[in-house]
């Protein structure tokens, strides 16, 4: 039903925008996990990498409609992705505490790996924390100015 | 001492040269275009002429890594491009 309302839409975009659009979107998002993912080694991290994943929805919302953005991943639910990539975030950081630790000092976690590899594998939860977090409120102020906007 | 300097540029950094170049005179039409299609186009040509940019300076200094900010810039560049252009066309986003 909510695809009908989309073609029948007098004010799309044209047929090589959104074309382009629809098989260029999964690609973004598989490049801002690779710059997430490869926060450590390569430029990039989890605020660049959550802002990629980020455009990949804002794409979605320009070139169709901003209700068809919000039926994919609605105002709700992005606030509650913002509040658990936080908790991700600072959860880490009180593991850490917990074990003895100072805050985010990853190599007390009591894991049977070898101190690197904790270390490792911590910066990638607070990435993959910080780059949910990111897209998140990037999506979700995308959505506030242009709603406000298309309002008035 | 001039000719020696000028012999050693290798192909590559002349044509990131002629890219730099090229992109100053795309930067004239941007400012003096006559009308707001004409500059949308020109920074359009100046971002894809960056990301080439990127690309042989990755080339020139022998890093991967300059690959992926190419990679990020072509895609911001498009996004920027359809945001304008529809908000030109229609008033909104």
């Amino acid at each position: 039903m909510s695809k009908k309302k989309i073609i029948s839409n007098e004010q799309r975009e044209s047929v090589i925008v959104r074309t382009i659009s629809r098989i260029m979107i999964p690609f973004i998002q598989l490049f801002g996990l690779y710059v997430i993912i490869h926060g450590e080694t390569s430029p990039g991290g989890g605020f660049q990498g959550g802002v990629i994943m980020g455009t990949s929805i804002i794409l979605l919302a320009i070139v169709f409609d901003l209700e068809e953005a919000e039926r994919r991943i609605s105002r709700k639910s992005l606030t509650a992705l913002m509040s658990f990539g936080l908790l991700i975030y600072s959860g880490i950081g009180v593991l850490d505490m917990l074990s003895g630790g100072k805050y985010l000092e990853y190599t007390k976690l009591p894991l049977p790996l070898p101190a690197h590899e904790i270390s490792t594998l911590s910066m990638l939860g607070v990435e993959i924390g910080i780059g949910i977090t990111v897209m998140a409120v990037i999506i979700l102020l995308f959505f506030y100015m242009v709603g406000d906007q298309n309002a008035t | 001492m001039i000719f020696e300097l000028i012999k050693s540029v290798t192909f590559f950094e002349l044509i990131a040269l002629v890219l730099t170049v090229t992109a100053f005179i795309c930067l004239y039409r941007v400012v003096f275009g006559p009308r707001v299609g004409n500059r949308i186009i020109a920074v359009n040509v100046i971002g894809t002429k960056t990301a080439v940019l990127l690309v042989l300076i990755g080339f020139i200094f022998d890093s991967l890594y300059f690959v992926d900010v190419a990679l990020v810039y072509a895609l911001f560049n498009f996004i920027m491009t359809i945001a304008v252009s529809k908000y030109i066309e229609m008033g909104r986003i």
